[in-house]
């Protein structure tokens, strides 16, 4: 055991050894001691090499060009013209530039899709970058008659991202007829004015997607797309269930007590109940007999002779007592 | 036991009220001596209506039921000849026949409560199987009873009244002499003769054994 030991401590120490150090060479060590070098000179300066002269004969642009330069908008390339423009998108949101990220471009496909659901109009945003435009070739009302005049009615927008005032709006035939120019144009100036309060231009897009699509909601109502009641959950009074009311301490003493004492009093109580009953049952249920005498007859009556009290019930203002009577009456009368 | 005319007490067996000579013929001589025939309920006044009635032919059912050797009737009315009422009961439970008893329970078990309406009264009367059992105050007390209920001339509910209160000293009766029947045979038994009385105290109140010739014979 304590050879394994060892020889693996031996090995730690072997397989620790430390790289060769950097030797000084024989001419470096001369000049450093002349003092011609010093060292880490070579860390704080940078050498850079002369470049020569060379004349310029390009002529500096003039200020017409400059101006043209800036006006001009690269237009989409045409490579991503069959993707804007070729079929009817199967995604609300037609981003081909990939001009947003991914997680960017999920969330506002996510919402676009939540709007589809909710709403009888869908939202369909072509995507282009702020300094794009798109060709002249192509004729935007022509492409959303072509691809949306059947399914579901659909509004189009043409956005530019970072340029929401450049974005232009049109709506499927289906709502042409019953939603205005002015209208459609009333809810892109809205939107756009939603878009720009915001700073950036994610932040931009997603506030104009959410104000047309507020709008889209106006545009359903005005195509009678909506019946009378309403899409949108109503709060409505529900019946509240009367709060449980705070037991008081003698509620809960009882409480306490029955827990306690609710099974022996409960056999108990019974038991009272029973013997009462058999008492009951057994009164009603009782007879009475008497022993018989012989009674020698008195005045005459061969069956009776019984002479009870005598009461006058002729006087309210006296009592039972007072109203006995006990008088003789001698004359029979 | 007292006389129904005088309310004097009489001894058992007198044949006429030893201080006003009452007896039943004077009665006979105002209502006849020819037996009655009537009803449990003989509600002759209208006093009651044909609902009341009924409740209390319950309850007089209930008291024949309660107490087989007894039975209960209720009159209304004062009699053909009037007078007073303690003596009218006396005749009529005397000469009564009474339609819906059995003949098993003779009148000498019957308890008779007449209601004089004429005179406003009214008075219980007994045969003389009761006579151990029931005295003048517990038929007062019954009579306490309903005095409030025919004050208001509600008849009916104060005769249930009355039925109820005697049924209840009845059954304490009944319990009292199924114990010490003694005690109530006593009430009734005859008086010892003045000689008989003389002759114990002369001899010291010791038992007189049978004489020889009397065991011999």
């Amino acid at each position: 055991m304590k050879a394994l030991a060892w020889v693996l401590t031996a090995g730690l120490v072997v397989g620790a050894a430390e790289p060769p150090m950097p030797a000084w060479r024989d001419e470096d060590r001369k000049s450093l001691e002349k003092g011609e070098i010093l060292p880490g000179l070579e860390l704080l300066t940078e050498e850079v090499p002369e470049v020569p002269q060379e004349a310029a004969d390009v002529p500096a642009p003039t200020s017409e060009e400059i101006a043209a330069a800036e006006n001009v908008s690269p237009e989409v390339d045409e490579q991503y013209l069959n993707a804007y423009f070729g079929a009817r998108p199967e995604t609300f949101l037609v981003d081909p530039q990939k001009l947003l990220g991914s997680k960017d471009a999920r969330d506002r496909e996510s919402f676009l899709k939540y709007h589809s659901g909710d709403s009888q109009v869908d939202l369909f945003v072509y995507l282009f970058d702020g300094h794009q435009a798109i060709p002249s070739g192509v004729r935007e009302e022509e492409v959303v008659e072509r691809f949306f005049s059947e399914g579901k009615p659909a509004v189009v927008v043409y956005y530019y991202l970072g340029a929401p005032q450049k974005s232009d709006i049109y709506v499927s035939p289906l709502l042409s007829d019953t939603v205005s120019a002015p209208e459609q144009r009333r809810a892109l100036i809205s939107s756009v004015e939603e878009a720009l309060e915001k700073p950036d231009a994610l932040a931009q897009i997603e506030a104009f997607c959410v104000q047309l699509s507020i709008r889209i909601y106006w545009m359903e109502r005005a195509a009678g797309l909506v019946k009378d009641e309403p899409a949108a959950p109503v709060a409505r009074r529900v019946k509240e269930e009367a709060p449980a009311k705070a037991e008081s301490p003698a509620v809960l003493q009882a409480k306490a007590w029955g827990q306690r004492y609710g099974v022996p009093g409960g056999i108990m109580a019974s038991a009272l109940l029973i013997v009462a009953g058999g008492i009951s049952i057994a009164r009603h249920r009782a007879r009475f007999r008497f022993p018989s005498f012989d009674v020698p007859p008195r005045l005459g009556g061969s069956h009776a002779a019984g002479i009870g009290a005598v009461i006058s019930f002729g006087s309210t203002t006296q009592s039972p007592s007072s109203q006995r009577n006990d008088m003789p009456n001698y004359l029979g009368l | 036991m007292k006389c129904p005319r005088c309310v004097q007490v009489i001894h058992r067996g007198a044949g006429l009220c030893p201080h006003c000579g009452f007896g039943i013929a004077e009665m006979d001589a105002r209502h006849g001596k020819d037996n009655v025939s009537l009803r449990r309920l003989a509600d002759v006044a209208g006093l009651m209506k044909s609902r009341e009635r009924s409740k209390v032919q319950g309850a007089l059912d209930d008291f024949s039921r309660r107490f087989p050797q007894l039975f209960f009737a209720v009159y209304t009315g004062s009699g053909k000849g009037g007078g007073n009422v303690r003596q009218f009961g006396f005749w009529l439970l005397n000469r009564a026949a009474f339609e819906d008893v059995p003949v098993d329970r003779p009148n000498e078990a019957g308890i008779l409560l007449v209601i004089d309406p004429d005179t406003k009264s009214a008075s219980v009367t007994w045969g003389y199987l009761l006579d151990p059992y029931l005295t003048e105050e517990d038929t007062f007390l019954c009579l306490s009873r309903a005095h409030a209920y025919w004050l208001e001339g509600r008849f009916a509910e104060g005769t249930v009244r009355t039925v109820s209160q005697l049924g209840k000293i009845l059954a304490k009766r009944a319990a009292q002499a199924r114990r010490d029947p003694e005690r109530f045979e006593r009430k009734v038994a005859p008086p010892a003769k003045t000689g008989e009385i003389a002759r114990r105290i002369r001899e010291g109140h010791r038992q007189v054994g049978p004489k020889t010739t009397e065991v011999t014979k």
